[in-house]
């Protein structure tokens, strides 16, 4: 090996061209969860469910006086108190509404514009790892972290649920009451909705990603676009425009809590953000393959 | 076209050397390459040849195209116009097959500062194709030691200084044993113990038979490392060739010292030899004639000859010379068809 003189090429062996996959994907997760951004990202994921435990158990306990007539904390707390097993569900609904697509951002931000700011997305290419197969890598650490960062959530909210709160069931918005299990396969199914939700989001902030090579164009960009959604959702003129908007699905989400599950607006928001990944996932694609590194 | 001829020439001059005969005499072969970027022409026409086991330095104010050239040359930015070939792979299809052989250094390191620099290296290694997995350990130990980082090795990258951050740079493009080795200004930050370490890398991979390129605006450095030089000036190559080739095209002169200095004149000027008398002996132009023919004639004719040596401009000489010609390419003229040059109202349209 030492001795790399030029043979005939064509009767040399076949040298690899790509690193094994798994080297890379490994190599990929690595650089991931050792970033210190990621850590406190996931570190506030957990935190949240917990700070949200406490104010409600705080409210119940009638040491937080709701103003009067108001339906805030008091209201929330009054279905959550001795109904703990809500409160991941609680928590991530009103996370979707921005802290996750945010969080999720970050990462596909730091994914290809950050790697690519601090020079070492050359490195990379230059090694090379083919560009669509860099991508594919980015994608899997992109979505490894929102899957983790989902789950830590959830298993945060459960356990904070359980012993802030109380209660082994859960009362749904419809009135009946589920069970412990079926109560966790509620949990798990919101999990899995949310999850599907933020990766949506994280494509489509990949594929800015992979535009620019400032993050934080990345981020502005991905927050700017959940406001100007949000607020076009709350618009009823714009009705015609609602299917198109990746918040619209995030308000059904509360679904989950009803008894039987209405499936067509959760089915509905998985095509939507199915919708979003292939448009992200190929405006990402078709970005790499061209931009100069 | 004279100037295809001559690249070939001097690219046959090193393959003849070689024991056994390539099929590729070039490690890397760029023809009309044009990079636009929205309306700046940042390289056009560039025709390089970076002959198999050489080491190319390639020379060029700020701004010239050199890190344009090699950033296409690695396949990291598609030409708007021309093609590269990279160890006999045309580049983009064969950047798979070519690039594995490559190392490269280009616009200074990049790394995450969060991570040691092993960390840092180790993902680079977990990228490279021909590293087996088992030796990647091995691999990045020996290039931390290779460019002086062992001690720093466990250190964030962020407190590296700037020659810290150099050298790693470097280790990353030596993980692997390289056929071609692209570094683009690897002494920048480097103090004068780094720069002659450098030095040394590229004297090492030199001897082991890897193609190197080599950017640089620090002339000494070329001169003082490369076989050959190619030199940009406004995004297109005006020179090209051998550094002594490049050096004697310069001033075709002899000089010779004798105190005969009139007989000498006659005796050339016989034989239709142009020379002239200096102060010290006389200067003798070489365009129609060699050296050894100089002397045969001088001493045949019983000249005393103390000294005699080619008349050579510096590097620095003839750099300036083409980088600050007049617009009208006078200052090209004397540059003979040995060497690949494009006119200067070529380069600045």
């Amino acid at each position: 090996m030492t001795t790399l003189t030029v043979s005939g090429q064509v009767s040399a062996p076949v040298a690899r061209t790509h690193a094994p996959i798994g080297r890379l994907l490994r190599s990929e997760l690595r650089l991931v969860l050792r970033r210190p951004r990621t850590l406190i990202a996931l570190g506030l994921l957990v935190l949240v469910p917990v700070l949200a435990g406490i104010g409600i158990a705080l409210a119940a306990d009638g040491t937080l006086e709701p103003p009067p007539g108001a339906e805030g904390p008091g209201a929330i707390a009054a279905i959550l108190s001795e109904n703990g097993l809500v409160l991941p569900i609680f928590v991530l609904t009103i996370s979707l509404q921005m802290l996750l697509p945010m969080v999720g951002a970050m990462w596909a931000a730091d994914a290809l514009a950050g790697e690519s700011s601090v020079g070492s997305l050359r490195n990379l290419l230059v090694a090379p790892v083919g560009r669509a197969r860099l991508l594919g890598v980015k994608a899997f650490g992109v979505a490894t972290a929102v899957v983790i960062g989902v789950g830590l959530m959830t298993a945060s909210g459960v356990i904070s649920g359980l012993v802030l709160l109380g209660g082994n069931s859960m009362i749904t918005i419809s009135g009946t009451t589920l069970s412990f299990w079926p109560a966790l396969g509620r949990i798990l199914l919101t999990a899995l909705l949310v999850t599907v939700q933020v990766l949506a989001v994280a494509a489509v902030a990949l594929a800015i990603s992979s535009v620019t090579e400032h993050p934080l164009i990345v981020m502005a960009v991905s927050l700017g676009g959940i406001i100007v959604f949000t607020v076009l959702n709350a618009i009823p003129a714009l009705s015609w425009l609602h299917p198109l908007l990746i918040t619209d699905s995030w308000q059904a989400m509360i679904d989950v809590m009803r008894d039987p599950i209405p499936t067509d607006a959760l089915v509905e928001g998985v095509l939507r953000a199915g919708c979003y990944l292939a448009i992200g996932g190929s405006l990402a694609l078709a970005r790499m393959l061209t931009r100069d590194g | 076209m004279t100037s295809t001829t001559g690249v070939d020439r001097g690219v046959n001059g090193v393959t003849a050397a070689a024991v056994t005969p390539a099929p590729h005499p070039v490690a890397a072969r760029t023809r009309g390459l044009r990079k636009v970027y929205r309306s700046t022409v940042a390289v056009d026409h560039v025709d390089l040849d970076v002959p198999l086991g050489s080491v190319l330095g390639m020379l060029g104010p700020n701004g010239s195209g050199k890190t344009t050239t090699i950033r296409m040359l690695l396949g990291l930015v598609t030409p708007t116009a021309g093609t590269v070939e990279l160890l006999g792979h045309r580049l983009p299809e064969g950047a798979a097959r070519a690039l594995p052989e490559v190392g490269a250094l280009v616009e200074g390191p990049g790394f995450h500062p969060f991570l040691s620099g092993r960390e840092n290296l180790l993902r680079c290694a977990a990228a490279e194709p021909l590293l087996a997995t088992g030796g990647i350990g091995r691999a990045v130990g020996e290039a931390l030691e290779r460019v002086g980082l062992a001690d720093a090795a466990n250190r964030r990258y962020r407190g590296y200084s700037l020659g810290m951050k150099q050298r790693l740079g470097l280790a990353a493009a030596l993980l692997i044993p390289r056929r071609f080795v692209v570094l683009d200004e690897p002494t920048n930050g480097l103090d004068p113990a780094g720069t002659r370490e450098v030095r040394a890398v590229i004297a090492a991979l030199h001897a082991a038979g890897t193609t190197v390129l080599v950017s640089s605006h620090l002339l000494s450095e070329v001169e003082a490392t490369c076989t050959h030089v190619a030199v940009l000036h406004r995004g297109s190559v005006v020179a090209q060739g051998e550094l002594g080739e490049l050096l004697d095209a310069g001033d075709n002169g002899l000089l010779v010292s004798t105190p005969d200095t009139t007989v000498a004149v006659d005796t050339l000027r016989d034989k239709r030899i142009p020379a002239r008398v200096t102060p010290d002996g006389l200067r003798v132009d070489l365009t129609t004639t060699t050296a050894p023919d100089v002397v045969a004639t001088l001493v045949a004719a019983g000249v005393a000859v103390h000294e005699v040596r080619r008349q050579r401009a510096g590097l620095e000489e003839l750099f300036t010379r083409l980088t600050e010609a007049d617009q009208n390419g006078a200052a090209l003229s004397d540059l003979d068809g040995r060497l690949q040059l494009s006119p200067v109202e070529e380069v600045s349209r």
